[in-house]
């Protein structure tokens, strides 16, 4: 497999009153033609404004201080706004958190579908509609051709976030950025949206960067996983890998932390104590000390950088921490100071 | 590595670090907001003459002195003196009072019958509601001056020939005095077209309030009703309140001059700036001066309540605050 | 704590066929009324001291059941008994003293606390109005509730904004439990929070319950979480409780068709059982409130529907002792 993407030290922060957030700290990591990368991490954590960072859809606060997005050789961020408006709906599709305020409620899915055709492809109004009718009934909408002329509203949040499938796959997109694209859905449907994805993914071979706050969907749909904290890549590792033989405290923190459907009851939950930092500053320290049972000395003075971890760097794995958390026993409860 | 140590930063300290409460944060917001700092010295300057402007002005503004009419700035006279020999600084001094009574009292009021017309319609709903939007949209589909007029020249006679009666009957002295029927029609004109915004304000801020969860909750806790409004409900309605009414003070005040230019506002002679504004346009080539210096102080005044109301949504907003 | 309780003893909450529907006005400019069905003919028992997870797609009326458990609606029909005491038809006043023993903690922290009071005197509100404490002996009462919720003390004087959401869930947690209740709903309490400070207030929960001996009636979505805090489960479908039973049984012999799908959807956080898993995705959506499907509302979804699950709303019975459900097929 060849890489597909590849992003460099790309370093983003925002402009407020007080100085800057530092949202995004210099984060680097590839993306092979036709794999799927999970990208996990509690909220605040930088991952929508990586993406967002990917393809220059900032807020107008923030701005990239540094890096490169090379999408086949090409750096999106030298691009100019023509040349990125072809990126963006064109070789790079992105579906958002949010179904019900990502379309325009005020023009019917129709036209919202058929405008990329359009303005990507060249193609006339007519056929663009025949193929969004293709389309809807693509992600599972029947009778495709009668809700062309629907607005919004008139669909559930499920079919709505298959509009916006539909929307960003129509252009045959090299890459698919979903931004928590289950988030605000029930069960049932993140079951349905996470088969439509892996579906129309087999079929057509894009690759997809999965942004989500929850392990438990990462398991079923990613090849690779990315976890981050305060706008670093903590942990980089293959999921089989990373769920097997986590290596970052902040990502077995995590998995800790979820209650499963299977095994033991009655079991208390691990925690991780305390709360994220805000990101006023730059960290020269390990951003995620304050809560980390394993910190020693080190940890208050330099901060980690991601490197492969001992005994399976072969596999991609990657981490940033100066412990091998293998090597210590900590009690399962460490690091509650809040409780 | 045997054994580690454990080192957590509790929560606790974390969220130490920021000691801060709303108010008082409002407060070095709008400390810092250069505009609504500079907008606050014109504003205390005019309560200030309001209240103490009859000590400090150099003349009474009645005074009339026939050898000096319509001088224009001197040491003697700062401001010049009008047709009548009144000197222009101690008139604009007393109007001062005029357009600070203007704009406390029909605020005042407006702001009392929106906020029990608002207060009724969203708390009760139904039909309330229904009758108080209309009362409002019907209020606020009037041309202000229009009904300002409208108003003056239906009531004012009939006021006057009640006052006229009652001096007669009582021999209270109180009921020669025709300028408490000027103002009474002023304020009730500037409160009737004020009082709607008000109240669909009020309206507004108690639907949304009432369907927040801390409502819910204070329910659950088994708070009675009363106790409901005042503790949670209005504490949260207070800051768009505060800022609508810094507003509508100046607003008022430029009513009221609007009113006096039409000849329905407050009459001679008590002092106000649209008159004197109105006086001094008819000879504003001659004699300029009659017309700079009401014109600029209403100006001023004007800018400086709009810039506080704009500092003050901006100071309790916190999604004003940034980072 | 035990779930055989259930048949001995007097349940704490008793709820009977209760039903709330509100009335609505639909089309473009609100011509036409009609009526949403959010909870209809519900029933269930709490007993002392255990916790019963309600779970549900959104929308089902788990939140409604809750509030009209509680009266903070008003019950369209059914009864709802506190310790054999009938509290529906009471008046506001007459509740007053029964509110102090049932709490609620909302879903979301962030508007559940008024932004213009501090959180001391948030949380001495219910101490307050209930003659629980005043003067010095309140602010004693409002450290050891902090304390008790894991914050400290000297946060009394600060107000919410300067909280986290998992911290401000503290703060509800400490005003709920200011009333001393007996029982307490939490609506989905952690769903607003991050999957690291769920755990922490999960966990919390727990602890406080152990400490007080409280009972919950714990609603949330994440079937996870449930099977974590719960002893008794009840899934809702659309207004309905269609099946409730000891977690262990609901968990790994699930009856009703819907809990079976609601179970088979959830992802389970291990890859390589993922890839093996049965996926029977259930299809189409969860239908509108307002023109509920006839006979057992789960039918147009339900892979086992058959002749009389269109027109006949399916009994709810007891199946084997505790297990509970409303299904044809059963
Ligand atoms: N005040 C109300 N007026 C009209 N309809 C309402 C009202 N409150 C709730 N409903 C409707 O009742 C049904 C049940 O709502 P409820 O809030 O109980 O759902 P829920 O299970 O708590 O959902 P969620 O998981 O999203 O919180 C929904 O169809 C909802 O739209
Ligand atoms: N418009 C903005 N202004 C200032 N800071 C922002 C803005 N948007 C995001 N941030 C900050 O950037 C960081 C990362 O945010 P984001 O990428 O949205 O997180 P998430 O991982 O939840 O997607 C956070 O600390 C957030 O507060
Ligand atoms: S570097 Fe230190 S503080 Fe950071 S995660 Fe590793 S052990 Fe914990
Ligand atoms: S009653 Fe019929 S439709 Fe309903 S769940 Fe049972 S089998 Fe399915
Ligand atoms: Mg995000
Ligand atoms: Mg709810």
């Amino acid at each position: 497999m060849s890489v597909l993407l590849d992003v460099q030290e790309l370093q983003t922060r925002f402009q407020v009153r007080k100085g800057y957030v530092y949202a995004v700290n210099g984060i680097s990591f590839t993306l092979e033609e036709g794999e799927t990368l999970a990208v996990v991490g509690e909220s605040g954590c930088g991952k929508s404004v990586t993406m967002l960072s990917l393809v220059r859809l900032l807020p107008p606060a923030a701005s990239i201080e540094n890096g490169k997005v090379l999408l086949r050789g090409e750096d999106l961020l030298e691009l100019n706004l023509r040349q990125l408006r072809d990126v963006r709906g064109g070789e790079v599709g992105m579906i958002f958190q949010d179904p019900m305020t990502s379309l325009n409620p005020f023009i019917n899915i129709g036209t919202q579908m058929a405008e990329p055709l359009v303005y990507h492809r060249g193609m006339s109004k007519s056929d663009a509609l025949a193929r969004s009718a293709e389309l809807l009934e693509m992600v599972g909408i029947p009778d495709g051709e009668a809700r062309l002329r629907e607005y919004p509203h008139q669909f559930s949040g499920g079919m709505r976030q298959r509009v916006m499938i539909a929307m960003s796959m129509s252009c045959e997109p090299a890459v698919l950025i979903a931004d928590e694209p289950t988030t605000a859905l029930d069960v049932t449907i993140q079951a349905q949206i996470v088969d439509l994805v892996k579906e129309l993914r087999d079929r057509s071979g894009v690759a997809v960067i999965w942004i989500t706050h929850d392990l438990s969907v990462v398991a079923g749909i990613a090849d690779r996983v990315i976890v981050m904290y305060a706008g670093y890549i903590v942990e980089e590792a293959p999921v089989d890998a990373l769920f097997e033989d986590p290596r970052h405290p902040y990502t077995v923190g995590l998995m800790g932390a979820l209650p499963s459907l299977t095994g033991e009851t009655g079991t208390r939950l691990t925690t991780i104590g305390g709360s994220p930092p805000d990101l006023i500053e730059l960290p020269d320290f390990c951003p995620f000390h304050p809560r980390c049972p394993y910190a020693i000395d080190r940890c208050r003075k330099e901060n980690p950088m991601l490197e492969p971890v001992a005994e399976a760097s072969d596999r991609g794995h990657r981490a940033a921490c100066w412990v091998d958390i293998r090597d210590v026993s900590v009690s399962s409860e460490a690091g509650v100071a809040a409780d | 590595m045997t054994t580690q140590e454990i080192a957590v930063t509790s929560e606790i300290e974390i969220a130490e670090a920021s000691p801060t409460n709303l108010w008082r944060d409002a407060l070095a917001r709008l400390a810092a907001n250069r505009l609504a700092l500079v907008a606050i010295l014109p504003i205390v300057l005019l309560f200030f003459i309001a209240a103490f402007g009859p000590y400090l002005t150099p003349y009474d503004f009645l005074a009339q002195d026939f050898t000096a009419r319509l001088v224009s700035p001197s040491s003697e006279h700062w401001l010049g003196t009008d047709e009548l020999g009144r000197d222009v600084f101690s008139r604009i001094l007393y109007g001062a009072r005029t357009a600070v009574s203007v704009g406390l009292v029909s605020t005042a009021i407006s702001l009392v019958v929106g906020l029990v017309m608002g207060s009724l319609a969203g708390y009760l709903g139904g039909r309330v509601d229904m009758l108080v939007v209309w009362l409002t949209d019907v209020t606020r589909s009037m041309p202000a001056l229009l009904l300002a007029i409208v108003i003056n020249l239906t009531l004012k006679v009939p006021l006057e020939a009640w006052m006229e009666q009652m001096y007669l009957a009582t021999k209270n002295t109180f009921f020669r005095q025709t300028m408490w029927v000027d103002l009474v029609l002023v304020f009730g004109a500037l409160a009737l077209i004020q009082w709607p915004g008000y109240a669909r304000l009020i309206r507004g801020q108690i639907l949304s309030i009432r369907s927040r969860n801390y409502v819910l909750a204070a329910r659950a806790l088994g708070m009675p009703t009363g106790r409901i409004l005042t503790r949670y409900v209005i504490p949260n309605a207070m800051g768009p309140l505060i800022v609508a009414v810094s507003a509508g003070m100046g607003g008022a005040m430029v009513l009221e001059s609007a009113f006096s230019f039409l000849g329905v506002g407050v009459q001679l002679p008590i002092p106000s700036w649209g008159k004197m504004i109105s006086d001094g346009l008819r000879m504003w080539q001659t004699h300029p001066h009659l017309l700079v210096g009401p014109a600029v102080m209403m100006a001023v005044i004007t800018v400086s309540f709009a810039w506080l109301g704009d500092g003050l949504n901006d100071a309790l907003n916190p999604r004003q605050w940034g980072g | 704590m035990s779930q055989t309780e259930s048949s001995n003893g007097v349940p704490l909450v008793r709820v009977e066929n209760l039903s709330k529907h509100f009335s609505v006005r639909i089309g473009a400019y609100g011509e036409t009324r009609a009526t949403v069905h959010a909870l209809d003919d519900v029933s269930f028992n709490v007993q002392r001291g255990e916790t019963l997870g309600l779970v549900g797609e959104s929308g089902c009326g788990k939140s409604t059941a809750g509030l009209t458990l509680l009266q903070l609606h008003r019950p369209t029909s059914g009864k709802v008994f506190f310790e054999e005491q009938e509290v529906t038809g009471l008046s506001e006043k007459e509740m007053r003293p029964l509110r102090r023993r049932m709490q609620i903690i909302f879903q979301d922290p962030y508007s559940t606390l008024s932004p213009r009071m501090t959180i001391g005197n948030a949380i001495g509100e219910p101490l307050w109005l209930h003659e629980l404490a005043t003067g010095q002996d309140a602010q004693e009462r409002i450290a050891k509730l902090l304390d008790d919720v894991g914050l400290n003390p000297a946060f009394a004087f600060r107000y919410p904004h300067e909280f986290s959401g998992g911290q401000r869930q503290r703060v509800c947690i400490a005003r709920a439990l200011a009333c001393e209740p007996e029982f307490i709903v939490c609506d989905e309490p952690i769903s607003a929070l991050d999957v690291s400070i769920q755990a922490q207030i999960i966990n919390l929960l727990q602890d406080l319950q152990e400490e007080y001996n409280l009972t919950y009636l714990f609603i949330a979505h994440d079937l996870a979480v449930v099977r974590h805090i719960s002893d008794r489960v009840a899934v809702m479908y659309l207004g309905r409780v269609v099946e409730m039973a000891p977690k262990e049984r609901l968990f790994e012999n699930p009856l009703h068709p819907y809990t079976n799908a609601l179970l088979l959807s959830v992802p389970v956080p291990n890859p390589r059982l993922e890839r093996q898993r049965e996926h029977t995705v259930i299809s189409g959506n969860v239908p509108s409130a307002i023109n509920p499907p006839s006979g057992c509302r789960f039918h147009p979804r339900c892979p086992l529907a058959f002749e009389p699950c269109d027109h006949v709303v399916p009994e709810w019975r007891e199946v084997e002792a505790g297990h509970w459900v409303a299904c044809h097929a059963v």
